[in-house]
């Protein structure tokens, strides 16, 4: 109590005179007072409410140690790393080419963006019981579902991307002869790369909000299982938030993994410019 | 006049009665009025007019990428259809790649050849608008005149016969665009290329243009040729260069005395 107080209090000291500090300092100094005071806030609301059942800041930490060192954690959370990865590649393997045909052929567009349109409003959620059914329960299922949730954002950025590309740069094209495959290759995939990652940012952002969902509803491993077995087993509410942490923590780390793709020189011009 | 200085010219482009018409809303709007221009080989000719007068849509239709409603551009004769490497053009807005080093953009029209042979001409046209030095940078570390510097090396590197610019300084500083003008002179001397370049800058146009090719206002109309017979170095401060300036202003409708 006394030192979350205190903690509190030293973290306000210190944005109150944060403008008297270098922009290097403010860089770190800033969000980690910030992160500093709001768990001196959550464990000063644990004991002013006197919860039995809501776990403190200390609490989650010893439950982290307690997943790591219950050996089943590394399964969860390879179970749903698995599942997003296969299914988020299978997505652009397939959305990412299938993108550009369907953005630069228009008869191709008239025929596959109703359709595309029609299916992209239906939650990934919503499929769960075909997943399951034709999949069982498992990482068929889960694969299945990454690859529903991350496809429609690829498919669709990729296609818009396409879209977008600026009539001088077809005409450049057009008047040095460049042509048909060569055409994807030197301007239209090249040309649609930064909006292309940036779709597959969004769809990595969504297939790891969806595999938790997905496997708290319909399946027997990772994160969201883990979630849903920590409740039901004795209400180990101080595990809950723990692994909610974690999958934050992994979420960040995948949003880091794929914005290395954004400093290539190819597409740096893409996220500058605009 | 001009054309005792030249020997036997050859016509090169040739527009006959030229029309465009766009829809837009359903409306028509005509844009360009029966177009009859001959531009011989090797001239360097400036088409001059004011804004949305339809200039940018004569070059396109020349350049082979918008068809004209009626009459035909014919080039060598022969009538223009499709796009060609033959005649290049330099884009109002910066039509190089981003995505594509100095290098790699300047390569774009000669990449069937040899490497050898591409390492010859990149180099030379790379030292021909003065760019050594920056081959493997990107257009975005580039200042605007370097971009423009690119998109015209790129064009260069081709060997076209014709060479349409829609006002490739249009978005340079004063200082920049007095530079490029001079280096475009050059090159034009060095090479001769027909060049038909768009502008709505009377000095622009008095700098460069053997023939300036005055436009009315939509729908776009020849309003009258007016020859610049002055050798270059031009005195720009001159009585010949003053005069010819008053018509053309008095051609576009304004005077220029405020
Ligand atoms: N694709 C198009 N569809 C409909 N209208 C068009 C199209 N392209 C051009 N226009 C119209 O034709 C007119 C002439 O356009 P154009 O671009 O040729 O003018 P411009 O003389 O080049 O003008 P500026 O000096 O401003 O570049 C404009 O009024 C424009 O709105
Ligand atoms: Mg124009």
């Amino acid at each position: 109590m006394i030192v979350s107080i205190l903690a509190l209090v030293a973290s306000a000291a210190v944005l109150f005179y944060a403008k008297r500090m270098s922009a290097h300092v403010q860089e770190w100094a800033l969000p980690v007072c910030v992160a500093a005071g709001l768990i001196a806030l959550w464990d000063i609301a644990c004991i002013v409410s006197g919860s039995e059942v809501f776990p403190s800041p200390l609490d989650t930490v010893y439950a982290f140690r307690e997943l790591i060192e219950s050996q089943r954690l590394w399964g969860d959370v390879a179970a749903s790393l698995f599942r997003v990865t296969w299914g988020f590649l299978l997505a652009a393997g397939i959305g990412i080419p299938l993108g550009l045909v369907v953005g630069w052929s228009t008869r191709t567009f008239r025929a596959l963006n109703p359709i595309i349109q029609g299916l992209r409003p239906i939650s990934p959620i919503a499929w769960i019981p075909i997943a399951i059914l034709w999949f069982g329960i498992g990482d068929g299922a889960g694969v299945f579902l990454i690859f529903l949730s991350s496809f429609f954002p690829i498919t669709v950025g990729t296609m818009a991307a396409v879209r977008n590309i600026s009539l001088v740069h077809q005409r450049s094209a057009l008047n040095f002869g460049v042509r048909r495959f060569e055409l994807f290759r030197r301007v239209v995939l090249p040309a649609a790369l930064p909006q292309i990652i940036t779709s597959l940012r969004i769809a990595l952002g969504v297939a790891w909000l969806v595999i938790v969902a997905a496997e708290m509803v319909g399946m027997d491993t990772g994160l969201g299982y883990l979630i849903n077995d920590a409740r039901n087993a004795g209400s180990r509410y101080d595990l809950v938030v723990a692994t909610m942490i974690l999958i934050g923590l992994i979420g960040i780390l995948l949003d880091f993994l794929i914005r290395r793709l954004e400093v290539f020189d190819e597409v740096r011009w893409g996220y500058t410019q605009r | 006049m001009s054309s005792s200085k030249r020997k036997a010219p050859q016509p090169k482009v040739v527009f006959e009665g030229v029309s465009k018409t766009f829809k837009k809303k359903g409306e028509p709007l005509e844009v360009l009025s029966a177009i009859d221009l001959t531009v011989d080989e090797g001239e360097f000719v400036c088409l001059l007019g004011p804004s949305g007068c339809g200039k940018s849509t004569l070059l396109n239709i020349a350049g082979g990428f918008e068809r004209p409603t009626r009459g035909s551009v014919k080039i060598d004769g022969a009538e223009i259809v499709a796009p060609s490497s033959k005649r290049v053009f330099v884009f109002q807005e910066y039509g190089i790649f981003p995505w594509a080093s100095v290098w790699d953009n300047v390569v774009l029209g000669i990449r069937h050849k040899s490497k050898a042979e591409q390492h010859r001409i990149v180099g030379e046209v790379i030292e021909l608008v003065g760019l050594e030095g920056f081959e493997r940078a990107y257009p975005m570390e580039l200042s605007g005149g370097m971009k423009q510097r690119v998109e015209v090396a790129r064009a260069l590197a081709v060997e076209p016969d014709v060479l349409f610019m829609d006002e490739p300084f249009g978005a340079l500083d004063s200082l920049t665009r007095l530079t490029l003008r001079t280096e475009l002179l050059r090159i034009w001397n060095e090479r001769k290329p027909t060049i038909l370049f768009v502008t709505h800058d009377v000095d622009e146009a008095m700098q460069l243009a053997e023939r300036i090719v005055v436009f009315s206002a939509r729908p776009g109309r020849i309003a009258e040729i007016v020859s610049v017979d002055m050798p270059h170095p031009r005195d720009i401060g001159g009585v010949e260069y003053g005069n010819i300036k008053n018509r053309l202003y008095e051609l576009l409708g304004v005077t220029h005395m405020i």
